[in-house]
């Protein structure tokens, strides 16, 4: 069965419990695998059956609910339309396509204007859909990307708080003063007619009634939905607070405090207080997707090609593969592809993370976003559209920031079977003061804490019902639906600056716990590029003549230690052809026929399986593997012919990385299928004491497994293609070296450069987030623990403390300010082994092989 | 399908104001056999036990209107 997989943009989400509905709503749908909604994001990533679900389906269940699904419009400007029927085969077309939701076709303007899902087709789509029936489109210039789409909903919806904080804030401060008018100083410079109850009623109604409203509006929809969520409990906070002033001012014998009281002022300030959080929050949303914008940013609107022997601009999303592509100085590469004429320095730092700009020359690769500082050149586009590079990483971030860890679904569960629960402990509360509490404990002479004046007069009735009325305030897990995701968005944008690809929010959450780690040797701890150091001939053989066969026995072979032997050979001039038959022995070695000698080059385990006696020459071997090399054994028709040897070098920063990895506390491992000898000598150089060796390929996903079995939570360090099953196996599996080819990456981490840094740069960054996660989780809850005994009156026959549910709701805005302090800290946070700056070096470097297309698939011993 | 909605939406309303009006004729009824409490006090505690259960109940009640007629 197939599936598929889509993000949807939801809007009108505002707390976990509103992610719970939405989530249960998708995932009730027949059809419906998997679902994640981000409320940071306001995204909800489902994976579905085609056959069974459609996206109008998904769209209906998520707007019965009283939300809505973002759509996105473009208007295209359609030439050859000539008729009614023309409009007709346009809409059809349009429509046609998954995810076109609305298409309305005007003749008399050749224009269609198109309303679809973001995520399912794209403009490209639509214009090759309309291309295929014979009509040519093109998108009107007043058409929006999806990052202007996205930023406008954000700002609107920020623009919308902001504009309700200036309403309600000055009228609240005016009903303060007036309320507090006599307890203070203030009588001096307020107007006794502020102080009337009628005027502070005046004033009052329309915070409670404008800005207010939404959360009537929003509840009310929401329970005839059968769905309770946050809004529910403000309205209601609001809602009594606002009845017991208009009570109590119009009948001041109710028992409400007397004609002295006044609660104009409580549901003013809750109502300012909960718009303060709505304001925060929508801030928060605002600045955590930073990363993908900036990455969004990178992607330039228009391209230079030659067609026809002409240079024309065209828009980006129009170049075709294999086209030939323009770039001047200054300018951002629109495309990947790959240098056919011209020379450069190209800026990848945005993309990779890379601090050095990397010259670019014919045969080089070149990436779609990355800046083009120096020279002009030309290119041949490889890769358009959403296959580019930088869409790729910008799904990868953009996946990873849309699902959930583990953590988040717990504290979204809490929160969505919370809001019942509060209403259920508001009635208990309200029923035990009014029947048993007020009559034992109440005293006139106590008062609300922060708050001037006594309770006084109030009666029984009024006493129960604010209690009730700020356990429901005080008890609202506001923030609880923002920190994890704030959180982990922060902390996923901060690694996608460095290069550091989390797919998803369980791999930072992984990564955060992590208590060993194994690195593979060649290409990971080693440059991967070994070179040919010694040879030895034995009997009667020449040193050359061992070398040229070695080299035509490995010149097919893709391994790097074969790759070595001949280039070692041809620096050297020697002939290398080809051999007459060649079969590769993965973990052992290769076997050839060269003219009419049978070669064997490879391992002891080879030789020793096809009974060639290196006994003489075991010393030298040794000797060799010891310092660091790798021998391979060579036989020539069945006999010992000689021995070459081999060095890898290890990476600049492998030892300072693994150093560092020990100081995180982590057990650092060494996996390889080199022998044991050079293992230990590679493993010494870079610091690591525990060495799995001769460990065949298809085997290092078992060893990974024996780790595992010990209870160890176990990283794997290595290539994404070559070691896949042990990257799969580990908890996380970290891809090094990628480059920008990140979508055919096996691991649960991708880091683009080489550089072994980025290892425990991103075992920081991922600790670093856990750590923001719980403390945010701690802030959004603490005041709800604190106060929700406290707000039910708890200490209130001790102390004769109770909060007033304008205090309340201030507590509840300040959890959520709390959060988004905390989460913008992360801003500042730097890897430490990158704190006072990158390599130092000012020289532009050649291509990184990480960046070239292609891999070697190792074999033999590796 | 309409039909079947607005049947869950009539029976989840019978249902779940039933309950609520129980609940705040409990409160009044307690409230009047103790005695000493003041007529806004109990009519107006009544109304607020009332509209508390109300919102527990609805979603409950519409929930499982939903589930056992498969809506």
């Amino acid at each position: 069965m197939t599936t598929k997989s889509i993000t949807l943009p939801v809007g009108g989400m505002t707390c976990a419990s509103c992610v719970g509905h939405v989530e249960k709503a998708l995932r009730e749908l027949l059809g419906v695998r998997q679902v994640s909604v981000n409320l940071a994001a306001g995204k909800a990533a489902v994976e579905y059956e085609p056959e069974h679900v459609g996206l109008a389906q998904m769209e209906r269940a998520v707007a019965d609910l009283g939300y809505e699904v973002g759509h996105e419009q473009v208007t295209l400007v359609v030439r050859g339309m000539t008729c009614a029927s023309c409009v007709a085969h346009v809409e059809k077309a349009l429509l046609g396509l998954e995810g076109v939701t609305k298409a309305t076709v005007n003749l008399a303007t050749n224009s269609a204007r198109v309303e679809y899902l973001p995520g399912t087709v794209g403009v490209s789509a639509m214009k090759r859909a309309l291309h295929d029936i014979g009509y040519e489109a093109e998108e009107r210039a007043d058409g929006q990307t999806a990052l202007d789409r996205e930023r406008e909903a954000r700002q609107q919806e920020f623009r919308r708080q902001r504009r309700n904080m200036l309403i309600v804030w000055p009228l609240s401060l005016l009903i303060m003063a007036g309320t507090f008018r006599d307890m203070s100083i203030l009588a001096n410079f307020v107007p006794e007619f502020l102080g009337n109850k009628l005027v502070l009623g005046l004033l009052t109604t329309p915070i409670v009634f404008g800005p207010g409203r939404q959360f009537f509006v929003n509840s009310l929809r929401g329970l005839v939905r059968g769905v309770t969520d946050m809004n529910l409990l403000y309205a209601t906070g609001i809602g009594a607070a606002y009845f017991i002033a208009v009570l109590n001012t119009l009948w001041p014998q109710a028992g409400f405090g007397g004609p002295r009281a006044t609660f104009f002022e409580s549901a003013a300030l809750l109502t300012s207080f909960i718009i303060l959080g709505r304001y925060l929050e929508a801030l928060t949303r605002g600045r955590t997707s930073e990363a993908i914008r900036k990455l969004m940013s990178l992607q330039p609107k228009t391209a230079l090609v030659l067609r026809n022997g002409a240079e024309i601009e065209i828009a980006a999303d129009e170049v075709g593969t294999g086209e030939l592509v323009l770039v001047r100085p200054g300018e951002r590469v629109p495309v990947d592809g790959v240098v056919s004429e011209g020379y450069s320095a190209v800026d990848e730092s945005m993309i990779t993370g890379e601090s050095l700009p990397v010259e670019k020359k014919t045969g080089d690769t070149v990436t779609g976003g990355t800046m083009n500082k120096t020279g002009a050149f030309r290119f041949q586009a490889t890769k358009v559209g959403k296959d580019t590079a930088l869409a790729q990483i910008i799904k990868l971030v953009e996946d990873a920031q849309g699902s959930k860890a583990p953590i988040q679904k717990l504290a979204d569960w809490v929160a969505g079977h919370f809001i019942l629960g509060v209403h259920l402990l508001a009635v208990a509360v309200f029923v035990f003061w009014f029947f048993v509490g007020y009559q034992r404990f109440f005293t006139p002479e106590s008062y609300f804490l922060l708050t001037p004046g006594t309770l006084g007069e109030i009666g029984v009735f009024g006493f129960s019902l604010l209690l009730s009325v700020t356990v429901l305030i005080v008890s609202c897990p506001c923030a609880v639906g923002l920190a994890t995701p704030a959180a982990m968005m922060a902390g996923t944008g901060k690694a996608a600056e460095h290069g550091i690809l989390f797919k998803g929010a369980d791999a930072v959450e992984s990564a955060a716990k992590l208590q060993a780690i194994v690195f593979d040797k060649t290409g990971t701890l080693t440059r991967g590029q070994p070179s040919l150091t010694d040879v030895v001939a034995t009997g009667e053989a020449l040193e050359e003549e061992v070398l040229r066969l070695a080299a035509v026995a490995e010149k097919n072979s893709e391994h790097p230690l074969g790759e070595a032997i001949v280039r070692g050979a041809t620096e050297r001039g020697l002939v290398v052809v080809d051999a007459d038959r060649f079969q590769s022995i993965p973990g052992h070695g290769v076997e050839a026929r060269v003219k009419d000698k049978d070669v064997l080059l490879g391992n002891r385990k080879l030789m020793r399986e096809r009974g060639v006696d290196f006994t003489a020459l075991l010393g030298q071997a040794e000797a060799w593997e010891e310092a660091g090399k790798t021998v391979m054994f060579v036989a020539v028709a069945g006999s010992p012919a000689g021995l070459i040897a081999v060095a890898d070098t290890i990476k600049e920063n492998s030892r300072q990385a693994v150093a560092q990895l020990r100081r995180l506390g982590l057990e650092v491992l060494m996996i390889t299928g080199d022998n044991q000898r050079t293992a230990l000598a590679i493993a010494k150089q870079a610091g690591i004491e525990r060495v799995l060796a001769e460990v065949l390929p298809e085997d290092k996903a078992s060893e990974v497994k024996k780790l595992q079995a010990r209870g160890l939570r176990v990283a794997m360090v290595g290539d994404g293609i070559n070691d896949a099953p042990a990257l799969a196996q580990a908890n996380v599996g970290i891809a090094i070296g990628s480059g920008t080819d990140v979508a055919k990456e096996t691991g649960h981490v991708i880091l683009m450069k080489e550089d072994l840094r980025d290892v425990v740069a991103a075992i920081e960054v991922a600790k670093a987030t856990m750590r923001k996660v719980k403390q945010n989780l701690f802030w959004a809850f603490i005041y709800n623990t604190l106060g929700i005994p406290i707000g039910a009156g708890l200490l209130y026959p001790f102390f004769g403390w109770v909060v007033s549910p304008e205090l309340a709701g201030a507590m509840m805005a300040v959890s959520s300010l709390t959060v988004t302090l905390n989460t913008q800290l992360m801003r500042r946070f730097v890897p430490r082994l990158y704190r006072g700056g990158g390599d130092g070096s000012a020289q532009p470097r050649t291509s990184s092989p990480a960046l070239a297309p292609g891999r070697v698939i190792a074999g033999g011993s590796e | 399908m309409e039909n079947g909605k607005g049947n869950v939406g009539r029976g989840s309303a019978v249902i779940y104001t039933t309950i609520s009006l129980l609940a705040a004729l409990a409160f009044w009824a307690t409230a009047a056999t103790l005695g000493g409490f003041p007529p806004v006090a109990v009519y107006g505690g009544a109304a607020w036990v009332f509209l508390l259960t109300l919102i527990v109940s609805m979603p409950l009640v519409i929930a499982a209107v939903k589930r056992r007629n498969n809506v």
